[in-house]
């Protein structure tokens, strides 16, 4: 044969999810690379961008979902790998939405040393973890700074005000979509971190450690295929 | 999401961080930061009640001060001889209040479906804070004599009928206004993700801690910037530091009193416990606040 004959367990949503994540991301990328041609051409770079980002994805899904039906253990090195790629080019997605109405590249930098530090402190606080609180919560607290700057920029911010500035309705519209993402679809990632042994929903709530994927997962496919879908609307619209 | 919002989810995150490190809060703790965070921002919010009264109606300070301070005397005498009917009276007009504060921006203002709004909202916040902590508020009210009678109210079955009731008609109730065009998607979203993040507040954390997080942020400090925005659009060179000024002596006079009443309580001068005290003082003073801010928010 071909390839390997391989099971996902009935009871197994990780292993699903890892399954459907991937051809989800896959499916989006391919959309998305197709559909350029379709949009006028200064929205072409932004639809590239995010086919990128759910290419990325997709690839380093296909990775875990091996390491994860292998090991049966969270894949967090492929995790973050993909996570450091894919969440600059969602800051960049912030960037060239804005740059019509001004942005500079300064805010791109900004957007990408802040995510940057959410992730690494992130990736500190889980895959150095010793499963004691005191390393969850210490890096947690650190990641959640950089988040913290993302979303305030996003709503209040530098992104927010450029918004407003613009003279596009589909522009201040998509612009507000993609930081209601930040709100919500962002805020899920930290329920898999506090599952992890050690953290808060672990230790008061009972959640288990194998929670974690399943959580990164969903919020992976809300984040990352939305995203890309609200640009993707922006982009239709505006070339209507 | 607006300003306040956003500063109450930083407010949640820090908690959550300060839970997971400590492992939870001594009940002493909650009360002592939650005291000094009530009486810091939630006594400035209500003590210029005559200055945006008088700033709105042509009343002689004689008859305002005569209605104001007969209120509170009224609210009194109905505590001393009908507790629970002052309490559940107490909850209902805290429950326009608070509702009131959150849609004051809306122009649907004077009908009849904003006045049922602001109460249902208010009830809806307030069932949800009694609903996640019944058994804390048991344990509370048996500490003391004169709060058991209070077991009586939230272990009844109609908190839960209400809590399930009222979230649903408030959702509702905000699909009407987007329906009717008096919210945007955005407002909508907006108001939704709040309700959720104070139900997330209510479930997370302990009774003290969750209504002082909602109290400080989302209403006092809400209103203060609303009454502060009423001066500088009055006067536009009226700064920050001019409405700190103008709080602060009715603050302090305020803080003042109510620390004489509730060391007299401790000492055992007034005999009454300083729980049933302080639930007494916030709800006679929360009684003119409620109706002047009402007028605030309305008057031309």
């Amino acid at each position: 044969m071909l390839f390997d004959i391989i099971s996902i367990p009935k009871d197994d949503a990780v292993a699903f999810t890892f399954f459907t994540g991937y051809m989800a991301m896959f499916a989006a990328s391919v959309f998305f690379f197709f559909e350029r041609d379709s949009v006028d051409k200064k929205w072409r770079l932004s639809l590239l961008v995010s086919g990128l980002i759910t290419g990325i994805a997709a690839v380093h899904y296909f990775y875990m979902r091996d390491y994860y039906m292998a090991t049966g253990e969270n894949p967090t090195a492929l995790r973050y790998i993909d996570w450091t790629l894919t969440v600059p080019l969602m800051c960049v997605e912030f960037y060239l939405l804005t740059k019509a109405a001004g942005a500079k590249k300064s805010l791109l930098w900004k957007l990408i040393i802040a995510s940057a530090w959410m992730l690494i402190a992130g990736y500190i606080g889980e895959a150095f973890s010793d499963g004691s609180t005191g390393h969850s919560v210490k890096w947690g607290v650190l990641s959640t700074i950089g988040y913290i700057y993302i979303l305030y920029t996003a709503w209040f911010g530098e992104v927010a005000k450029l918004a407003e500035k613009s003279e596009s309705a589909v522009v201040k519209k998509g612009v507000r979509t993609l930081a209601w993402f930040v709100l919500v679809g962002w805020a899920i990632y930290p329920i898999g971190y506090m599952c992890m042994e050690g953290g808060w929903l672990n230790t008061a709530l009972g959640w288990e450690p194998s929670a974690v994927d399943l959580w990164y997962n969903i919020a992976d496919a809300i984040n990352k295929i939305g995203f890309g879908l609200v640009v993707y609307n922006i982009a239709v619209t505006e070339s209507k | 999401m607006n300003t306040f919002t956003f500063i109450f989810l930083i407010c949640l995150y820090a908690l959550f961080f300060i839970y997971q490190a400590l492992g939870g809060v001594e009940i002493e703790s909650q009360i002592l930061y939650s005291s000094i965070l009530i009486l810091a921002f939630g006594i400035p919010h209500g003590a210029i009640d005559h200055i945006l009264y008088f700033k709105k109606r042509d009343t002689s300070p004689a008859k305002f001060y005569t209605i104001y301070l007969g209120l509170i005397l009224l609210f009194v005498v109905l505590w001393m001889y009908q507790p629970m009917l002052s309490f559940i009276f107490f909850l209902v007009i805290s429950a326009f209040h608070f509702g009131e504060s959150q849609f004051a921006d809306l122009s649907i203002r004077r009908s009849t479906y904003s006045l049922l709004l602001y109460i249902v909202w208010g009830l809806t916040l307030l069932l949800n804070l009694i609903y996640y902590n019944v058994s804390e508020l048991n344990d509370l009210t048996a500490f003391f004599k004169d709060t058991e009678a209070f077991q009586s109210f939230y272990n009844h079955n109609f908190i839960t009928y209400g809590f399930v009731s009222l979230n649903g008609i408030i959702l509702v109730m905000l699909a009407y206004l987007l329906y009717s065009k008096h919210f945007s998607w955005n407002r909508l979203l907006s108001e939704v993700f709040l309700l959720a993040l104070i139900h997330l507040t209510f479930y997370l954390f302990p009774f003290i801690i969750g209504f002082t997080l909602y109290f400080v942020v989302l209403h006092s400090i809400r209103v203060m910037n609303y009454e502060y925005k009423f001066f500088k659009k009055e006067k536009s060179n009226f700064r920050l530091i001019d409405f700190i000024k103008l709080l602060m002596p009715y603050t302090l006079l305020s803080v003042f009193f109510t620390v004489v009443i509730l060391l007299l309580s401790h000492k055992g001068i007034i005999p009454i416990s300083v729980p049933l005290l302080s639930l007494v003082i916030i709800s006679v003073i929360t009684l003119p606040h409620a109706i002047v801010m009402h007028i605030f928010y309305h008057a031309k």
